[in-house]
């Protein structure tokens, strides 16, 4: 499913990971339009060369709180259709949620640990690319955990949970399938009875139905 | 018999036996110092404050305490009801205004610095009101002062104020005709029939001018002496509760402690962020690479999955030194040996050749020894950053309860405490560690060197 070409920019402060990630992405035929520490050099490289996604560490420099956050935010408003992956050691809800305020389309947050498993990543950075939704495992998890409305969650069978997650993640019925190793049609069916039983509003996108499973759980 | 010498010779006969009396030129000049002082010390300006302080302060106090002591007697009377307790809370906070009162006064005319004791804390509502104005101490310190103030300002008034009264009617008597005049306080007592009678013989009103001038020389001394007990009275119960001085004090030093180890645990966790788990990683990525390229061993490019590996091996020891350096930094281990041996492990690691001289008896508490090992690190880390110095000297030794680490080098100098802290953990931190055990840190660095920072701990915290 590689696709040949993506262009990525990478916004990371820590040398040995940016290269790491260079190495990474240009041996998997990705184009690497620019690899930078710092925020504003990031606005700059975008701008010359715009690419499809930009991967964006979220502790840079100059105060290493959130400055990927507002970066992602700030480019969100200014280049539309461009993917935006943020990617932090530590996994904010509430940066999840600012992130997703309006839209999912092109979005993604995952911890920096995931690159371990090259094939995850890359497949998550392409979605990101064409405009669907990554979120880490770690985000569904705390967000399943923290939400009230586990009445609903508990009407779910097990495997119904199951789907809810990778569906949360922002993975299309096909992905689910191939993860849960079953047929599509079963991920069908199992999606048509999530949606019915948490009286979600039934939506042929990806992206739209991961906003819709994130504003229930959220909730 | 007076000679023009060293000395003078005065020579008295009692009961038939000669004595002689040497007074030396200093003792004649110190005696003739004396006499002027006791002379001109009605005219000063203290003594008149010390005169208002003892006569407004008395009549406050008086006052005070009857008005302190009717509402206190009216609230616990009706403390039945709900009213009694609030005319009492209202009777203590009053209490407290007077001590207000006075503490200025002292300030104004005693010139007695006493620090204002801590405001007046409310609690929410007022029940909480109630609740803090009857268990305020400060209020009820204030009443102490009042109970003990008002008869010591009666007495102050019979003895101290009495003498300057009698001096001013005995000196005044014989211009105005004469007369009986009662004596007023202590000289009641000390003239016959206790009054001041002038029978406008001339004699009469010369010896009546002449105790005039007696009493006159002693009021101050007198009224000095009751407002020194005032002075003590107004220090102990007006001034800030002993007990929430310390208990301020101590919370203060809490928060600096807590504060320094929130600031050291960020440090540490910026350094594995930073250090550690980016290298971490970057390791997992590359075997995640290496395995992916090995799934297929047919078309795997064993050069470069051998690349990979290598990169993750040195990854992988990379991280291993990290992580010693970091857990160093969190406790150093060549502590456990003692100061000595750590400082002379450190000098060993500076980049400036620095000898080390340790003169300890005994060993200081850990806690010391470990804010001394972090200041010689600290500032064996600047002079090799910023001092461009040949060589450097760390001493360590007792001074009484304290340990002075003395940290010097013969660089370029022109250190400050501001410009030193240009590293997140620089010299200001330092200063602040140093005074969570009440320890002081002084630099001295002037321009061309050399620069000498003095540390003191004390030997246990």
């Amino acid at each position: 499913m590689t696709r040949e070409g993506l262009r990525v920019a990478i916004a990371e402060d820590s040398a040995i990971l940016r290269d790491g990630l260079v190495q990474l992405l240009v041996d998997r035929g990705f184009v690497i339009t620019g690899a930078v520490a710092d925020p504003d050099a990031l606005c700059s490289s975008v701008a010359q060369n715009p690419p499809d996604v930009a991967v964006i560490d979220i502790r840079m420099p100059p105060t290493f709180t959130d400055e990927g956050l507002r970066l992602a935010l700030d480019l969100r408003a200014r280049c539309e259709g461009m993917g935006i992956l943020l990617f932090s050691q530590y996994i904010e809800t509430r940066y999840a949620a600012d992130l997703l305020a309006d839209d999912a389309a092109g979005i993604g947050y995952l911890l920096k640990d995931r690159v371990a498993d090259v094939k995850d990543f890359v497949e998550a950075l392409e979605r990101v690319a064409i405009g669907g939704t990554a979120l880490d495992p770690e985000v569904v998890t705390q967000l399943l955990g923290a939400t009230r409305r586990t009445d609903s969650l508990s009407s779910l069978t097990p495997r119904e949970r199951e789907v809810l997650s990778l569906m949360a993640e922002g993975r299309s019925n096909a992905a689910i399938a191939a993860a849960l190793v079953v047929s599509e049609g079963a991920v069908e069916k199992h999606v048509a009875n999530i949606f019915a039983k948490l009286d979600l509003p039934v939506s042929d996108k990806d992206h739209r139905r991961v906003l819709a499973v994130l504003r229930f759980l959220d909730s | 018999m007076v000679e023009q010498a060293e000395s003078s010779e005065v020579r008295v006969r009692l009961g038939g036996r000669e004595m002689s009396l040497a007074i030396t030129h200093e003792q004649a000049a110190a005696a003739k110092a004396l006499a002027r002082r006791i002379a001109r010390e009605p005219f000063t300006r203290r003594a008149w404050h010390e005169l208002a302080f003892s006569l407004v302060s008395g009549g406050l106090a008086a006052v005070a305490l009857g008005f302190v002591g009717v509402t206190m007697a009216t609230g616990v009377l009706l403390a039945v009801t709900f009213f009694g307790v609030a005319i009492l809370a209202l009777s203590l906070r009053s209490a407290r205004g007077f001590g207000g009162w006075t503490r200025g006064l002292a300030r104004s005319l005693l010139g007695e610095t006493v620090d204002d004791p801590e405001p007046f804390a409310a609690r929410r509502g007022f029940l909480g009101w109630l609740q803090s104005a009857l268990r305020d101490r400060v209020a009820w310190r204030a009443v102490g002062y009042l109970v003990l103030k008002v008869p010591w300002a009666v007495l102050a008034g019979l003895v101290g104020f009495a003498f300057w009264w009698d001096a001013a009617v005995c000196i005044a008597h014989p211009f105005f005709g004469g007369g009986s005049v009662p004596a007023f306080g202590l000289p009641r007592a000390l003239v016959p029939g206790g009054t001041f009678d002038g029978d406008g013989t001339f004699t009469h009103a010369v010896a009546l001018v002449i105790a005039g001038f007696v009493f006159l020389l002693a009021a101050p001394w007198l009224v000095r002496a009751f407002v020194s007990v005032d002075r003590l009275l107004v220090r102990s119960l007006l001034g800030p509760d002993p007990v929430a001085a310390r208990l301020h004090t101590l919370e203060h030093a809490r928060t600096q402690t807590v504060d320094a180890s929130a600031a050291t645990l960020r440090r540490i966790e910026r350094d594995l962020h930073d250090g550690t788990q980016a290298q971490l990683v970057a390791l997992a990525m590359r075997l995640g690479m290496a395995k992916e390229k090995l799934e297929d061993p047919e078309h795997a490019d064993l050069a470069q999955v051998r690349a990979l590996v290598d990169e993750a091996h040195r990854g992988a020891k990379e991280a291993i030194v990290e992580l010693r350096d970091i857990a160093r930094g969190i406790h150093p281990p060549a502590l456990d040996i003692g100061l000595e041996g750590a400082l002379a492990t450190l000098a060993a690691r500076s980049a400036v050749p620095t000898t080390v001289t340790v003169d300890l008896p005994a060993r200081p508490t850990p806690s010391i020894e470990a804010i001394a090992y972090y200041c010689v690190a600290e500032l064996l880390a600047n002079v090799a950053q910023h001092a461009q110095a040949s060589r450097a000297s760390v001493s360590c030794a007792q001074q009484g309860t304290w340990l002075r680490l003395v940290v010097r080098d013969d660089g370029r100098g022109g250190a400050e405490l501001s410009t030193l802290g240009s590293s997140s953990s620089g010299l200001v931190g330092l200063t602040e560690r140093v005074r969570t055990v009440d320890g002081r840190l002084y630099l001295t660095s002037p321009t061309g060197g050399p620069t000498v920072v003095t540390v003191d701990l004390p030997l246990s915290a």
